[in-house]
């Protein structure tokens, strides 16, 4: 992995590049009283730019919270999340939102097109909300390099899953956000669509230096990535840079998941 | 399974509330109907038999050839004084009273304007001291003088008329004339009936101000103890002469009660007519609601059906839903309609000081099975579809597809359609006396029919109205277009619902606006009158003086009065045009099809118009058998020429000398007149201004004001027509926002998604405002094309009455596409803030 990496000249190293989001001291209590839960506890963790970071942990550790949180989809209770520079928590709806539009990229696990729009549209979507054109020749390599060219007519019920995962994630790379978050994107794949995916997000990283969080519970997804934080009972609790899916599973097997 | 329909139930009523509200809506307008129907029966009845109450027999003339039955008098011979003496000898007669009772008696307010006006009727009538009569003092003493009158009590507490006081009357359209106040009295024990003016005057007075010429309109007879009313009745019909019938105070009550009542039901039945439109739109409303809500719960149905439910089962669980839904909202409707019967029975100038409101069971228990009923039928077809959700749909993704449109439904939807075409041609250009039933029919099986059609419309209508949204809006326009078009049977029955209050009001517009043309054309084409003076008070006419004080004045030139009358000929009413044929085109032109006009100089001599002659096969030279009301014997008339007839004008017409020697009096409709050589119009007007200054009730108009009088009345007949329509509209706008929240609810996902992926609050409700848009734009351009087609068949239709010209008022129908804009955009209001409102996470977690 280390190869990799050197390969890649002109990848800032991880610990010295600015990161492109960051959680400082974030907690988020969910309910109130006797039931309130501490989805997030004092958690501090920074996302490198240009780089692809796994986030993992068992069930009701907190991560997709955190995902939540960092992309301006929930608030913190307390603490504060940032995108570059900008804090999240002093935005107001219309802020967030652009900022949303503008900087970030979204791939979820599931229901990620608008089923009245075909493909291309949208893959432009977010482009489009913005009224700002698409950048003619990025499209036409994210669109090759995704290899749904001769499928851009077809509206999502007419993609398979794997596909509709790909114009997801082709959308969240045609805007060029500062950062791109994935919350489980081949939750509902099989192995090789997700691998498909997973090998088209990689690149991404590689050409476009494209910033990347993935929430994922999958060791052989997670292991895609530069490094995974590992997160349990609302705190960073562990991290790996340069995984591999078996090095995953053993921290994994010690958080108890 | 009921328990599960229950807790359904339960859990969507928020959804339902919208088509509740709806049936509440329409049902609170038919029980309103029937509760002001019956209330005005029973106040009705109630006066008419307080009012014969002791009266035996009643004496009255023979109806009128050619005269319509009618409340007030005038329409039957007059009975002579000197029967009275006669009928008070009759054996076991113990009073026999000559009662007056006509219309044409106005009192003035105290600032000088006419009491009543355009309202309710006025009459005069003479005070009887006897116990047949149905006036009772209230306060002050009765007409003992010859300018002593007595006011019902209603009038004079509306008025500020008190005893003592000085007040002044007009007669028939005639001069101000001075009376004095000596008492006020109740109408049984009523204020006054429903609001009619009576002013009760000495009978030698009534006789002289109501021009009976020696007559009474009735006599009343009282029974001597132990005498039955009919053997009275069979004693008095013995000594009358072969003109006068008698019959029993009962009879007349009844009779009375009926002529009233045949009125009250056609006002009711037209109100209730308005009230079914709008629970027809509101069906559209429950198919809809239903529809969607079955498609959106199609995997909890499925997972009943997996757990061993029937479909009869399922069906049934859905029918006890709407079943309730129904039961509960027509409660409520029949419950308001009672609050609405309050504002109806004021709106109609009706008073309910006396007894207040009926209340009837029957209006109750109708409202709520008719509620009831029509939401379960508007439930079956979307409970149909819901027996045919597979088990298997638990298991999958159920996001609700849209329905394709079958080729049953396209053939199904042009044959109703086309039934509906041909049931409304059949209705208008056939003669039939079944004209009514056909034409309702006809609309709705055309409305059902292009109901089913519709969706077809959908996406090439959708489209293009969305085209340059998207272009001008970007992606919230381009979405709403998208989401307007995905589920074509959807949009449709939204727009349908809103199309036919649309339809209903654009073919009103458009026969109103040729009843407008027409009444122009043919005031313009048959007037050469530059001046004209009508009576505002009374339809009766006015008395001939008028025109004689007009004739008298220099400037004025060409006065003639017009008459008019009915007479019978070839057994059928046909209205009667009396005029001077010297005054021909100085102030009325006829386009003569054959014959001249100038022969009526001749009193041998009618004209009749073309319709007519054409319906009868007659031409100039035909002689013709006509029977004059008041003449004992028919006599015979030849056609001295045929004229093209008008809004204006049509029927026979006769010299003034013939009009003059055929009826007892002589009444204007209207005076003619031009500006003397020399005089310009409006020194002529000035002048007949001054020489009408005592006659508060007659009206003077230039020939371009009366046109304008004649559209505004119809105007104002349209904009009460529109009022009641207006309702259904409204239904119909709840439709649209019944439709966007559910659709909003059933896309939570992909609206978190959209919001996640940065579009903003304000581009989400712009989004649905523009979905909202497209589908009302849609019904309003389904219903003008519709209304104005209707339209369109009425005027050419009516062609024969007079309804010469085909007028689409083109500004008109573009206000309306305005306000099915400004319509849409109301109703996104809420399920646009809704879907603004909406919570990314919670809308994207929903698995």
């Amino acid at each position: 992995m280390t190869e990799e990496l050197a390969a890649r000249p002109d990848a800032p190293p991880l610990a010295a590049s600015k990161p492109a989001a960051r959680a400082v001291n974030a907690t988020k209590v969910f309910g109130r009283d006797d039931a309130a839960v501490r989805a997030l506890d004092d958690l501090t963790v920074d996302f490198a730019a240009g780089h692809f970071t796994a986030i993992m942990g068992p069930s009701g550790s907190g991560k997709s919270t955190l995902l939540h949180c960092l992309a301006g989809l929930d608030a913190l209770t307390s603490g504060h999340v940032f995108i570059g520079d900008t804090e999240l928590g002093a935005l107001k709806d219309t802020e967030l939102t652009l900022l949303r539009r503008r900087r970030v990229g979204f791939i979820f696990q599931s229901f990620n097109l608008v089923p009245t729009l075909n493909a291309l549209d949208n893959i432009t979507l977010p482009l489009a909300i913005a009224g700002e054109p698409a950048n003619a020749e990025l499209l036409k390599e994210v669109v090759g390099s995704i290899g749904l060219t001769d499928r851009l007519g077809h509206r999502p019920s007419e993609l398979s899953g794997g596909q509709q995962q790909r114009v997801a994630a082709a959308r969240a790379l045609v805007s060029r956000p500062d950062i791109i978050f994935a919350d489980e994107p081949t939750g509902n794949l099989d192995s090789r669509s997700g691998a498909e995916l997973l090998g088209f997000l990689r690149t991404a990283v590689e050409n476009f230096m494209q910033t990347i969080v993935m929430v994922t519970h999958d060791p052989l997804a997670a292991a895609y990535a530069d490094r995974v934080v590992f997160i349990a009972d609302g705190k960073t609790v562990n991290e790996m840079t340069s995984p591999t899916a078996e090095g995953i599973l053993d921290i994994m097997k010690h958080l108890g998941a | 399974m009921l328990k599960v329909t229950l807790r359904g139930l339960l859990a969507h009523k928020l959804r339902l509330s919208l088509t509740a509200v709806a049936i509440v809506l329409g049902i609170a307008f038919v029980s309103s109907t029937f509760v002001v129907g019956d209330t005005i029966n029973n106040v009705f009845g109630a006066i008419f038999t307080d009012a014969n109450q002791g009266i035996a027999v009643v004496v009255e003339g023979q109806p009128l050839a050619g005269a319509s039955q009618d409340i007030g008098g005038g329409q039957r011979l007059p009975v002579p004084a000197a029967l009275v003496p006669t009928v008070r000898q009759v054996s076991g007669a113990k009073e026999a009273d000559g009662i007056i009772f006509r219309t044409g008696a106005t009192l003035l307010s105290p600032s000088g304007k006419p009491i009543g006006g355009s309202g309710p009727p006025t009459f005069g009538a003479n005070w009887v001291d006897s116990p047949t009569s149905p006036y009772h003092l209230r306060s002050g003493h009765s007409p003992q003088a010859a300018d002593d009158i007595v006011v019902d009590a209603a009038t004079a507490a509306a008025n500020g008329i008190h005893v003592g006081q000085t007040t002044q009357m007009v007669f028939n359209g005639g001069p101000r004339q001075t009376f004095h106040v000596s008492g006020i009295a109740g109408y049984g024990s009523a204020d006054n009936v429903a609001g009619a003016t009576i002013t009760l005057f000495t009978t030698p007075t009534a006789m002289r101000v109501l021009d009976t010429q020696g007559n009474f309109d009735q006599i009343a007879v009282l029974s001597a103890s132990g005498v039955g009313d009919a053997t009275l009745r069979d004693r008095v019909a013995a000594v009358l002469p072969a003109n006068m019938v008698a019959q029993t105070g009962g009879a007349q009550a009844n009779q009375q009660k009926q002529a009233t009542q045949s009125i009250i039901s056609i006002l009711s039945t037209a109100l209730l007519v308005f009230g079914l439109i709008a629970l027809f739109v509101g069906s559209f409303l429950i198919v809809n609601t239903f529809t969607i809500l079955i498609a959106q719960r199609s995997r909890e149905l499925a997972l009943l059906r997996a757990l061993g439910a029937t479909r009869r089962q399922v069906m049934v669980s859905v029918l006890i839903e709407a079943l309730l839904t129904g039961l509960v909202a027509s409660a409520i409707g029949a419950g308001l309609g009672i609050l609405l019967a309050i504002g109806l029975a004021r709106l109609l100038g009706f008073s309910l000081t006396n007894g207040g409101l009926t209340v009837s069971p029957r209006s109750f228990i109708v409202s709520i099975a008719v509620g009831t009923i029509v939401t379960v039928l508007a439930a079956i077809l979307p409970a149909r579809r819901a027996t045919r959700v597979a088990p298997m749909a638990a298991l999958r993704d159920a996001v609700p597809e849209a329905q394709p449109l079958t080729r049953r439904r396209i053939i199904g939807g042009a044959i109703t359609a086309a039934i509906g075409v041909i049931l409304l041609g059949v209705g208008l250009f056939t003669s039939t006396d079944q004209t009514l039933p056909l034409l309702g029919l006809g609309t709705l099986a055309l409305f059902i029919g292009i109901a089913y059609l519709a969706p077809l419309l959908v996406r090439p209508v959708a489209g293009a109205l969305g085209r340059p949204l998207a272009r001008l809006r970007g992606v919230p326009g381009r979405l709403a277009r998208e989401n307007a078009m995905r589920s074509p049977r959807r949009t449709a029955s939204t727009a349908a619902a809103l199309m036919i209050g649309v339809a209903l009001i654009a073919a009103v517009a458009v026969i109103a606006a040729s009843f407008k043309a027409s009444g122009e054309s043919a005031i313009v084409g048959s007037v050469n009158a530059q001046l004209l003076v009508t009576d505002t008070s009374s339809q009766a006419g006015f008395s001939n003086n008028d025109a004689a004080t007009l004739r008298a004045d220099p400037r004025l030139a060409d006065v003639t009065e017009v008459r008019a009358n009915s007479i019978v000929a070839a057994s059928a009413n046909q209205s009667l045009l009396g005029i001077d044929p010297a005054e021909i085109n100085h102030t009325v032109t006829f386009d003569m099809v054959n014959g001249d006009a100038g022969s009526i100089a001749d009193a041998q001599n009618v004209l009749i118009d073309d319709t007519t002659a054409n319906a009868r096969g007659w031409t100039a030279g035909t002689v013709l058998t006509v029977q004059f009301p008041y003449a004992p014997t028919t006599t015979t008339k030849r056609v001295g020429g045929v004229y093209r007839g008008n809004a204006l004008i049509s029927g026979f017409v006769v010299s003034l000398a013939t009009y003059a020697a055929s009826f007892p009096t002589q009444r204007d409709i209207a005076i003619l007149a031009n500006p003397a050589p020399g005089q310009s119009l409006t020194a002529a007007n000035k002048a007949m201004t001054s020489d009408l200054n005592a006659y508060p009730t007659l009206t003077i108009q230039t020939k371009q004001q009366f046109v304008d009088a004649n559209s505004a009345s119809i105007d104002q007949a349209q904009s009460l027509i529109d009022v009641l329509l207006v309702l259904s509209i409204v239904i119909a706008a709840l439709g649209v926002v019944n439709t966007l929240a559910l659709s909003v609810l059933e896309r939570a996902r992909e609206l978190g998604l959209l919001r996640a992926l940065g579009l903003t609050r304000r581009q989400t409700r712009s989004m649905v405002r523009w979905e909202a848009v497209i589908i009302a734009l849609l019904g309003a351009l389904l219903g003008l094309v519709i209304g104005a087609g209707m339209g369109a068949a009425v005027v050419r239709a009516l062609a024969d009455q007079g309804l010469s010209k085909l007028s689409v008022p083109a500004s008109q129908l573009l206000a309306y596409v305005v306000a099915a804009f400004v319509i849409g955009v109301l109703a996104a209001v809420l399920p646009a803030r809704r879907a603004a409102r909406l919570n990314i996470l919670d809308a994207i977690a929903s698995e």
